[in-house]
């Protein structure tokens, strides 16, 4: 029996003088004719004009080739160029191989002999490559277009509004019995100090009224299954015992007769066992300290329910667990003040009238525990105040890094202070001082002129307190000791506590830092490292109010551009597959795919590829030991022709 | 040995290293032509039975190059072409190739210089090593 000699059509493109003057290209084209398995069309000035593409279609339909090999630039440069032209007349893209003779052969040596001799060279690994080629298809997929956000602080907030606004349903889960994150836990925001809750205000307003976002609070996410385009995402809403009904007229604090310390006061201030976070909160419903409410503890109080005017307390409410579909998520779970507590020489929680800069702002909150007051511990005012900058940041028993964003807060101290309290000295020490753009350093500036003295330590790690007759002492190398009643320590920012769990669930990457990572830091900084997953605000690392506002409206804007009703996603035609019947289900492929986009069917002990979530690495296809995998476009039959291509021309 | 008469053939990622060796290409960097690639779309592709069939059907030197680890377009990847490759190089003295023969680098997409120098080293390892005739166990190049 005689096998037909398959034949590839070669495309030669001068490129200009840029491969004609370096590559001689009536030797390839005399090659070419005597090769046996090379059909030649004429060379081409530029294959990638208007009038070579023209020439590259119309010889494609002319000849019906059984493979194409166009001899010219990188891949990289128009492999998908040529692809489409000959999908447009009906050759299959996986037929079109190219020769990269321009950059790897005509650009890199002087001699045009040794030039033309790797140009054929590298035809003829094309030309066998694409003998071995199998068609591909393009597939797409039906998508659903709803979006989980997850963090109900201003990020969160913000993504769900805009998502909203393009009709897209959105629940938003929120960890706290209500929204506002840790911005509705501060006064004004720096360096524009526009107060915090009236920013906030109307943004809540505006979600409770949206009938697109679905607000689940008291909530955590605790399983993803599912993938870009169609995930299902379960949450596990815990029990607040107020029913939604209750409008937070704060009827029952009057009554109930148990005090807690008050999360929401960072400890410092209590509120009732029945509680709401702040006045005007969204939602509007009260929740209920299950562990201290005595109704619970020892089934001796009913005050709340008796005095509720809607009946919405309910002890017998239940944790309810919710499953909703959606097409992408949004991270936005914030950070978590650095911690502390393990750096013994900055005295916190030892000495009194220490605080860091998230407590010290919550203490002058008008709505704080001390409506507002400022006051040491013993009641009289403070006369002189220290902001120790980079406390517990940049070292290595702290957080090793800079988080940006803390020192236009340090700096607001003063101003925070001056406000109520005007003849109050405040002295900064620093050892760096970082105001990354015009308006934190002309607010920088202000301050200085203000009257807040700036101190530069030679080592902000060397600060040490000391209690010093009811004052505090305070010394740092290159610095002379200060002695003051109040110190603010200025803490960095670190990953939220839920962020390794919920990089688990959703199997992305985090940064070293723990914050997550971006897929590309660059180009697709708001998308977390899969498809379909964003992160925004503080959960992709430390920024202010307003960048975590704008990486909110560019996750959702990315995610509105590519889950659009109606229409199907493209999925990645290069993928890997698994023959059923070779694969003998030792699952070596499942341990090294980067993108857990292979599973096991137990009962057929056969693997097989989520071909949505697959990227085509083609790692599986080098790890799996008995042949069963394959990489679409890249086989081992493709790779091994080209090989033997490149050696034997 | 003329450069031209032995081969070098260099798996090479699509995102760093092929884009690198395309950038060799852009800044008129000339290298020894006798440095073959062949792209695939990662490292992690690389089947180690890629590295062998190209000593058995002549080539005398074989180089993978990947993204710089933590760069891996995938991840990855190039970490598990790396865990690999150090088994490869034990095994090769078995076939009786010279385990200098190979060469595992790091090459990213800006790298141009450095993809000369990478594959220029490796063109001048297997110069000084001289060509590799696979005869079996036998006449084996390594003692």
């Amino acid at each position: 029996m005689t096998v037909m000699q398959k034949k590839s059509l070669l495309f030669l493109c001068k490129c200009g003088a840029n491969i004609s003057n370096f590559v001689d290209l009536d030797r390839i084209a005399d090659w070419a004719s005597k090769a046996g398995h090379i059909d030649l069309a004429e060379s081409h000035n530029l294959l990638c004009s208007p009038d070579g593409k023209k020439f590259f279609q119309e010889t494609l339909k002319q000849k019906k080739p059984d493979t194409v090999v166009v001899a010219a630039c990188s891949p990289k440069m128009h492999e998908k160029t040529f692809q489409e032209l000959a999908e447009s007349v009906d050759v299959n893209m996986s037929y079109i191989q190219m020769a990269n003779i321009r950059e790897h052969c005509a650009w890199v040596t002087q001699d045009k002999n040794e030039a033309t001799i790797k140009s054929i060279e590298l035809i003829n690994a094309a030309a066998k490559r694409s003998f071995e080629a199998e068609p591909l298809k393009k597939m797409t997929m039906a998508v659903n277009t709803d979006m989980v956000v997850i963090g109900g602080g201003i990020a969160g907030i913000e993504a769900a509004l805009s998502a909203a606004k393009a009709d897209r349903k959105v629940y938003l889960v929120e960890k706290e019995i209500s929204l506002g994150g840790a911005v509705i836990k501060t006064e004004d925001i720096a360096p524009s100090m526009e107060c915090s809750p009236c920013l906030l205000a109307p943004r809540l307003s505006a979600v409770r009224n949206n009938p697109n976002i679905t607000v689940i609070t008291n909530a955590e996410v605790n399983e993803v299954k599912g993938f870009y385009g169609n995930f299902t995402v379960k949450i596990h809403k815990k029990a607040r015992y107020v029913e939604e009904s209750c409008i937070g007229c704060e009827s029952c604090f009057e009554v109930c007769p148990v005090d807690v310390k008050s999360a929401f006061h960072l400890n410092m201030g209590t509120e009732k066992a029945v509680y709401t976070l702040f006045p005007g909160s969204v939602p509007a419903a009260a929740a209920i300290h299950k562990e201290s409410c005595l109704h619970f503890v020892d089934n001796s109080c009913n005050a709340c329910m008796e005095a509720c005017p809607f009946g919405s307390i309910n002890f017998n409410q239940k944790d309810e667990d919710i499953e909703v579909t959606a097409g992408a998520i949004i991270i936005a779970t914030g950070f978590a003040a650095g911690d502390i507590a393990g750096i013994k020489n900055l005295k916190y929680g030892a000495i009194e009238n220490v605080y860091t800069t998230s407590e010290f702002e919550r203490m002058v909150c008008s709505n704080g525990p001390s409506k507002g007051e400022l006051k040491l511990k013993n009641g009289e005012k403070p006369e002189k105040i220290a902001v120790i900058h980079c406390a517990g940041s940049m070292r290595e028993d702290g957080l090793p890094y800079c988080s940006g964003i803390c020192c236009v807060e340090a700096a607001k101290v003063g101003m925070l202070v001056r406000k109520q309290l005007p003849d109050v000295q405040i002295v900064n020490i620093y050892q760096e001082l970082v105001f990354p753009n015009p308006r934190d350093f002309s607010f920088y500036k202000q301050q200085c002129e203000a009257g807040t003295h700036f101190l530069k330590s030679d080592n902000i790690s060397s600060v040490l307190l000391s209690e010093e007759k009811e004052r505090i002492r305070i010394t740092a190398l290159g610095i002379d000791p200060v002695e003051v009643d109040l110190v603010v320590l200025s803490t960095g920012l670190q990953p939220s506590e839920s962020a390794k769990k919920l990089a688990e669930i959703l199997n992305i990457d985090l940064e070293k830092d723990g914050f997550f990572k971006a897929d590309h830091a660059l180009l697709h900084a708001t998308g977390a490292s899969l498809d379909g997953i964003y992160i925004v605000g503080c959960a992709k690392g430390p920024v202010n109010v307003s960048d975590a506002v704008v990486t909110a409206h560019a996750a959702i804007g990315d995610a509105l551009s590519k889950l659009v009703p109606g229409r199907e996603i493209e999925l990645e035609i290069m993928t890997a597959c698994i023959d059923p019947d070779k694969c003998g289900g030792c699952k070596l492929c499942i341990t090294v795919c980067p993108y857990k986009a292979i599973s096991n069917n137990a009962d057929k002990h056969i693997s097989f590829v989520n071909e949505v979530i697959c990227r085509g690495c083609g790692t599986c296809v080098a790890q799996c030991p008995s042949g069963a995998a394959k990489a679409k476009h890249f086989t081992d039959n493709q790779i091994y022709a080209e090989i033997g291509g490149l050696i034997y021309a | 040995m003329p450069e031209t008469t032995s081969t070098i053939i260099a798996f090479v990622c699509n995102w760093c290293s092929y884009a690198g060796a395309d950038q060799a290409g852009g800044l008129r960097l000339d290298y020894p032509v006798n440095i073959k690639l062949v792209r695939v779309m990662c490292s992690g592709r690389v089947d180690p039975q890629f590295v062998m069939d190209s000593f058995r059907k002549g080539a005398d030197g074989v180089m993978i190059l990947g993204c710089h680890p933590g760069d891996c377009h995938y991840r990855n990847g190039n970490i598990k072409a790396m865990k690999r490759s150090i088994l490869l190089e034990q095994m090769l003295p078995t076939f009786g190739i010279d385990p200098k023969r190979f060469r595992l680098d790091w090459v990213a997409a800006g790298e141009a210089e450095r993809f000369k120098e990478v594959v220029t080293e490796m063109s001048e390892t297997i110069k000084n090593i001289g060509p590799l005739h696979l005869k079996g166990f036998v006449e084996s190049e390594v003692a």
